[in-house]
């Protein structure tokens, strides 16, 4: 875990906002050079910035305050930070920052940590490494542009005399903070847009590596849960006679629901000496819940609903041109509908924290994608000022969008209060499937309209899902016209268009889920899309790009080209222009998504037996700007493939009588390694600031399946997943 | 008298309900944390150990089927971090979030002390058990790929 022993007001002792709103400011030693008389002793502490903290052996420790939960962040960021002061990485250790307005957001979703802090951060270390060149000038009692730093070192250019980063540190902190900073260009980066391996992964492979499951602290108790299954019910009746009798029961605590976003839903909750005693405990007690308004939710008639709503008019939130018009003019009229069920994140790691309140301290340790929010939703609980929460933010062990929710970190401090005691509060396997925030089931309907030539002239697209913004207001009954953003501004180009909100009352919650609503959108589009190039009779490629040329919007010339390239990366790096030389039973599907500011496509090569599809190949490319680290990149549409094809064959969650039916991986079959396809990432060079790729990739696999299963055996897929078991 | 149990080469006396699966005497009990609650039902393999060399799942293991049998965990893997497959893991890049990696690296590790030079397919019927909600099963194909090269060269 990581304990920060500097004080907070040292930290903010000599601080200044950077451009972003960041604060900057470090403590550093006393100088070698101090003690050895070389320069004069001023300040006892001193600062750089809040992101780095140079010790006097030269040892560096670079901040990370976006949360890392596999995606890298912690070593893209940093090794961004490393460049621009030039310190050589060998030297620095990255750690997690706490929760602390210091390190800027730090609520880490929407693919945006390396959007939103890519400059700032390499500002910071700009800063510093500036700072250090003033010291050593002091030193040399010479001109800081005679001076110049490389690889933990200044250098005197006049006399090449050396100084290191460790023996200047204290007297780089009594520097003035530049106001301005050059930074450097792309040739001169050391670590940005290389091939770096994550910091951590030394110690992943011993089981060294404490994620916030694993912490650990004095006189800890441990806790399990069960949870009301349905949203918006209570508890009638418990006995808890049993569960106190078995040898290692310390407490049984009832948790009320809290309703403020990321609230517990409420539960019963066992304390006890272990994890084991506690969940078996929590198994012998006997609980009644009053189910409360959503105890008929079956998602089986509601997605039929939803189905329904979108195959009528909705509520318009968008047109433009003439829609009427221009599907009395078509050549060609066609309708297509496709839905998609609920998911659950299911990290392998269940949402775990240590919680310790006590009259005027609470503490937290917790895997968690938002420590801001754990600060505001415990304040709140415990009625205190939010800052004075203390949050250490752990290694989540995978997270997808489920972390950013506190619901469980909320449950701990509920124990630890009613107890006295430090709680550390693991969820079950079967409670994080069964109460968790999922993602939205999903019904769409698109009809579009096309000339002879294959030019699509209008567009009618209707969504229905439970939108996340229930949470923060349970009222809305549909998703907002602002939910429907992405489908309005669609790179495809369409004059006469026009955006319904159809129906779709929320029974459990919503959440963000890797990927949000591009997964359904990218799914729609990418798939219609295909049905649309077979009906004018062209092939996918060619349409997609005719597509594109259609659109006429200036603002969008530049990302419309993006998309093409990655299209056609995607195309020509695998066996596309060549399928017509397919063994029977295979196909290749292509699909393209603009999400998250980032572009991406896919090729997907399968072959189709009867049922079964089996996936062979993945080429996938992106273009997300400038590229912080190509290995990190890489892994992250590895990763989207797998999470893509999981949801795209086999993952649904499914409640009947308002509770969620699956319970473990026996009935939620995510991807295994005997499905695993070959996948190949393309990388395409691009000089854009640099856009997030936690999510994008998720977009393009499902559609681009469905247009290879297509391709291959003539049978379309329009629901997600293909393959639902029956559970 | 005391009933023992040897995990990566200590002797520890089992002085809890025989019942708890072995996974949460090493978590709670010992503080080795190397090893991962995933499912508690023996589905996804992030508390993957060794009894005797073989790989179990840890998490459906009650403690009392193991007294005086020889356990190794993650941390027990190798002396310095230098098991083959463990090499092969960093240089293959193998971890995102990382959490499933020891139980992976143990499956694998069992595997190859089964069958030195499995097949693509034997591979993919061995880790089947192991989930990864990231991703990485291609880089794990291609470490234990490599690891099995390392250690027949080493052979």
């Amino acid at each position: 875990m990581n304990t920060n022993k500097i004080s907070r007001r040292n930290f903010l002792k000599n601080t200044s906002i950077a451009a972003g709103g960041l604060f900057v400011s470090v403590v550093i030693p006393a100088s070698p050079l101090v003690e050895k008389g070389i320069i004069e002793a001023k300040a006892s502490d001193t600062s750089l910035n809040a992101f780095i903290h140079i010790a006097d052996n030269g040892d560096t420790t670079i901040y990370c305050g976006r949360c890392e939960m596999g995606q890298g962040i912690s070593t893209a960021l940093p090794a961004a930070v490393a460049d621009e002061m030039e310190a050589d990485w060998q030297r620095v250790k990255v750690k997690q920052g706490d929760a602390d307005e210091k390190y800027g957001p730090q609520g880490t979703g929407g693919s945006a940590s390396i959007r939103i802090m890519y400059q700032p951060m390499r500002e910071a270390g700009a800063k510093a490494k500036a700072m250090l060149i003033a010291a050593a000038a002091k030193v040399w009692k010479t001109s800081p542009e005679n001076c110049i730093a490389q690889s933990h070192f200044v250098i005197n250019q006049l006399n090449q005399q050396k100084l290191g980063y460790g023996e200047l540190a204290s007297i780089a902190a009594n520097m003035p903070i530049p106001e301005q900073v050059t930074l450097k260009n792309k040739s001169e980066f050391n670590y940005i847009g290389k091939n770096l391996p994550r910091h951590d992964q030394s110690e992943v492979v011993v089981g060294k590596r404490i994620y916030g499951v694993d912490v650990k602290i004095p006189n800890l108790k441990y806790a399990a849960i069960i949870h009301c299954p349905v949203l918006g019910g209570k508890l009638k009746s418990l006995d808890k006679s049993e569960a106190l009798k078995r040898k290692g029961v310390l407490a049984v605590v009832e948790i009320p629901r809290f309703d403020v976003p990321f609230g517990s839903i409420g539960g019963v909750a066992v304390v006890a000496t272990n994890t084991w005693i506690a969940q078996q405990a929590a198994k012998q007690l006997k609980i009644a819940w009053d189910l409360g308004k959503n105890a008929n939710y079956d998602t089986q008639e509601y997605k039929k609903q939803l189905v329904n709503n979108v195959e009528h008019a909705g509520v318009v939130t968008a047109e433009r041109g003439n829609i009427k018009q221009a599907f009395n003019e078509a050549k060609h009229i066609v309708k297509a509908t496709y839905t998609g069920g609920h998911l659950s994140h299911a990290p392998i790691e269940p949402n775990a924290s240590v919680v310790w309140v006590q009259p005027h301290r609470c503490e937290v340790w917790a895997s968690t994608q938002s420590p801001v929010d754990i600060q505001n939703v415990l304040g709140q609980y415990l009625k205190r000022d939010p800052k004075e929460i203390i949050v250490h933010v752990a290694m989540a062990g995978g997270a997808f969008g489920r972390k950013y929710k506190c619901d469980y970190v909320h449950e701990a401090a509920v124990i630890s209060e009613k107890t006295g005691f430090p709680i550390q509060l693991i969820w079950s396997r079967e409670e994080d499937m069964r109460t968790g925030y999922y993602h939205s089931i999903n019904a769409q309907h698109i009809e579009a309209s096309m000339d002879e030539q294959g030019n699509v002239t209008g567009w009618l697209h209707r969504a229905a899902f439970p939108s996340i913004s229930t949470l923060f207001n349970p009222s809305l009954v549909r998703p907002t016209a602002r939910n429907l953003d992405d489908i309005n501004n669609h790179l495809f180009g369409i004059e006469n268009f026009r955006c319904e909100s159809g129906e779709a009352k929320a029974h459990t919650r919503i959440g963000w889920y890797r990927a949000v609503y591009a997964i359904f959108y990218g799914f729609a589009f990418g798939t219609f899309a295909d049905e649309l190039a077979h009906k004018a009779n062209k092939d996918t490629f060619t349409f997609l790009n005719q597509i594109f040329d259609n659109n006429h919007n200036l603002q969008q010339q530049s990302d419309v080209q993006r998309a093409k390239k990655v299209l056609a990366t995607v195309a020509e790096s695998s066996a596309w222009f060549d399928r017509d030389k397919l063994p029977q039973g295979q196909g290749i599907g292509l699909a393209v998504h603009y999400s998250f500011q980032s572009f991406v496509a896919m090729a997907v090569h399968v072959e189709v037996k009867g049922d079964d599809i089996r996936v062979l190949n993945v080429d996938c490319a992106i273009d997300c700007g400038q590229v912080l680290n190509t290995d990190g990149a890489t892994a992250q549409m590895e990763g989207a493939v797998v999470m893509g094809m999981s949801l795209a064959l086999s993952t649904e969650i499914t409640f009947r009588e308002g509770a969620v039916v699956n319970s473990n991986f026996h009935n939620y079959p995510v991807l295994r390694i005997n499905a695993m396809p070959n996948v190949n990432v393309h990388i395409v060079h691009s000089d854009f600031s640099p856009t997030g790729l936690g999510e994008p990739g998720v977009a393009p696999f499902a559609p681009a399946l469905s247009n290879a299963v297509y391709a291959a055996s003539k049978k379309r897929y329009r629901d997600l997943p293909f393959k639902p078991l029956a559970v | 008298m005391s009933q023992s149990i040897v995990i990566n080469g200590k002797t520890y006396p089992i002085d809890v309900d025989e019942d708890m699966p072995l996974l949460w005497f090493l978590r709670d009990h010992l503080a080795l944390t190397g090893t991962k609650y995933g499912c508690g039902s023996g589905l996804c393999g992030a508390c993957t150990v060794h009894v005797n060399g073989q790989a179990v799942r840890s998490c459906v293991t009650p403690i009392k089927t193991l007294r005086n049998q020889k356990i190794t965990t993650i941390e027990g893997l190798s002396n310095n971090g230098d098991h083959p497959l463990q090499k092969a893991w960093l240089e293959n890049k193998v971890p995102q979030c990382g959490y499933c990696q020891a139980g992976q690296i143990m499956n694998a590790a069992s595997l190859l002390a089964e069958n030195p030079m499995p097949s693509d397919d034997e591979i993919e019927t061995a880790m089947q058990g192991n989930i990864c909600r990231c991703g990485t099963y291609q880089r794990i194909k291609k470490a234990i790929s490599d690891a099995a090269i390392t250690l027949k060269k080493e052979a």
